[in-house]
């Protein structure tokens, strides 16, 4: 019932976090995407009239089963690719192409293998054209956050997988984005690892408040992390609704067995059954 | 009190870092104690179990059973000679110091030739990986020309080129354009999307994209093809020689065959081998130092 309550009530939205609400950083208006526009091909609508206004500063968990098109809609927002139609801005300028103001973490980490973990950390800084000294100054204190230290000069294949999440996490934050993407970056790791690299992004993103969208389909994570859960469903793409979130920063592992938050994720699973049945 | 709540939560992922840290030094020192130690209890065991003494006594076990083969009689000595009279023929082409002079034509055609086909190869490789409507248009081409093979290109080069070098270099480009192209080329289409999204999401210049990830996720694939391109041009360069050249190993077996030095013809296949096994090896240890980070190659 508390769950219900929380649900986009007005009263609560008044009260998130750290932004005043027309600080708006990314808004993302009437976005769709259609794959397979050949007349041979079935048109698969991936995204259909997504808007979404996200503050800055704002944690936002986008949930949903497989299909959903969570992954699309990050990928637009990355710049990776176009939207089909709609647009969206970030502080009022469309965005067109991929830029360091909003980097990714990838689900398959995406390290370049190549280099070591300081190397691929100074990517970003190397690619701004900062000095030598000034990179490896702000990768070690990067490696520092992610509890790296020590690794400096290992290459992603001597890691475990949580350990190349944490690099690929200090990579993405090295360029000091606006708003850091973060595509199901704990998909592949196992549940130990996954509960522990949550409470570490928890931890991180409210230490640097950054605008953080997290692409997610697991419940409890979304509303772990999020001030708010965009849940989006499949075949097309769409916000289906949004749950605020008013937990307390930080985020701690005692939060999961409060009462609010047992109730929500238990609320939004009853609810999502039916989709997920379908999404399979 | 949320901090203090926190403490324990980053105290344990620390250690979770560090036991994955211990965990991984432990395996990488455990890895070669334990091969050590199971090998040790029989030192000849141990010997087999080395890589290089396996590779001599192969060659060995060759050459004894060749000796056998021509020395017991069993073929004629004229049709096949024994290891010893090859042997004996290459000590004395080496000191008449015919077998450097061909040799060394032999290796600079391949290495000019080898050269201008790993611009060639990579260049169109890089182009026809990057840009699927150039790859479009050329890939029939390579691919209606690569199944000629550089013997029958041999009239028509010596037509353009006449007898002599060019026509060797022409004929190595040939044989090692389509390799290099094609490891080129499969390595740049299979690009992971995702590492380059996340270059260019970093903000990588256009250099960066280049040289920092393009080339080096590239290498794994490229250097293998250039080995076999190597190899192919090496077995065209002595095709070129036996027709379209007055020096170099392959024009040493022709002459010799004419001059029914049986014993100098095998002497010159026997470099031949031996050289492009050199090459290949050496080769192949350039390509396990540059791409040591790749997991296929440590395994």
């Amino acid at each position: 019932m508390a769950a219900t309550a929380a649900r986009i009530s007005p009263s609560l939205r008044a009260q998130a976090p750290q932004t005043t609400p027309d600080d708006i950083q990314i808004d993302i208006r009437n976005v769709g995407k259609v794959y397979g526009t050949k007349a041979s091909d079935d048109p698969v609508v991936a995204l259909d009239g997504v808007s979404l206004r996200i503050r800055r500063g704002e944690f936002i968990s986008l949930l949903g089963p497989s299909g959903c098109g969570k992954s699309t809609l990050l990928g637009i927002i990355a710049g990776f690719q176009a939207a089909s139609s709609g647009q969206i801005l970030q502080d009022g300028r469309p965005i067109a192409r991929p830029d360091a103001s909003r980097t990714v973490v990838f689900q398959d980490y995406a390290l370049f293998g190549w280099m070591t973990v300081q190397q691929n950390i100074e990517f970003g800084l190397k690619a701004k054209g900062m000095a030598k000294a000034e990179r490896a100054e702000i990768a070690r204190a990067l490696i520092a956050t992610v509890h790296l230290t020590g690794f400096e000069d290992k290459y992603p294949h001597q890691m475990s997988g949580g350990m190349k999440q944490r690099a690929a996490i200090a990579r993405a934050l090295a360029p000091d984005p606006d708003i850091l993407l973060m595509d199901e970056p704990f998909g592949a790791l196992d549940a130990q690892t996954r509960v522990l690299l949550q409470e570490e992004i928890a931890r991180i993103s409210s230490e640097a408040g950054k605008t953080v969208i997290f692409v997610t389909h697991g419940i409890d994570e979304a509303v772990f992390l999020a001030d708010r859960v965009v849940v989006m469903s499949p075949r097309p793409g769409r916000v289906r609704e949004e749950v605020l979130v008013p937990l307390p920063r930080p985020r701690t592992a005692e939060m999961r067995s409060d009462p609010w938050f047992v109730s929500t994720v238990n609320d939004l699973w009853e609810t999502l059954k039916p989709e997920w049945q379908k999404g399979e | 009190m949320p901090e203090c709540m926190n403490e324990p939560s980053a105290g344990d992922a620390k250690e979770d870092v560090l036991m994955e840290a211990r965990a991984d030094a432990g395996a990488l020192a455990a890895a070669p104690a334990q091969r050590k130690s199971a090998a040790k209890p029989l030192p000849l065991a141990r010997l087999l179990a080395n890589g290089s003494v396996r590779a001599g006594l192969g060659l060995a076990a060759f050459f004894a059973f060749w000796q056998a083969v021509s020395g017991l009689g069993i073929v004629d000595g004229f049709l096949l000679p024994s290891p010893l009279a090859v042997a004996q023929a290459l000590w004395d082409l080496a000191l008449d110091g015919s077998l450097w002079i061909h040799l060394g034509a032999s290796l600079q055609r391949v290495a000019v030739g080898f050269l201008l086909a790993c611009i060639a190869g990579l260049a169109l490789g890089l182009v026809c990986g990057w840009w699927r409507t150039v790859s479009d248009f050329v890939r029939p081409v390579v691919e209606a020309l690569r199944p000629i093979p550089p013997l029958a290109w041999i009239p028509i080069t010596i037509l353009w080129f006449g007898l002599g070098d060019a026509a060797s270099y022409f004929l190595v480009f040939l044989g090692a354009v389509f390799p290099a192209f094609v490891a080129t080329y499969t390595a740049v289409r299979g690009l992971d999307r995702n590492q380059m999204n996340a270059a260019l999401c970093l903000g990588a210049k256009p250099w960066q994209l280049f040289w920092d990830v393009l080339i080096p996720a590239s290498l794994p694939i490229i250097l293998p093809g250039l080995r076999i391109a190597l190899g192919v041009g090496w077995m065209c360069v002595v095709t070129a020689e036996l027709i379209a050249a007055q020096t170099g190993l392959g024009y040493l077996i022709q002459q010799s065959r004419m001059l029914f030095q049986i014993n100098n013809v095998v002497a010159g296949m026997v470099t031949i081998g031996l050289v492009g096994f050199a090459m290949s090896a050496i080769l192949e240890r350039i390509e396990r130092r540059v791409n040591a980070w790749a997991p296929s190659e440590r395994n």
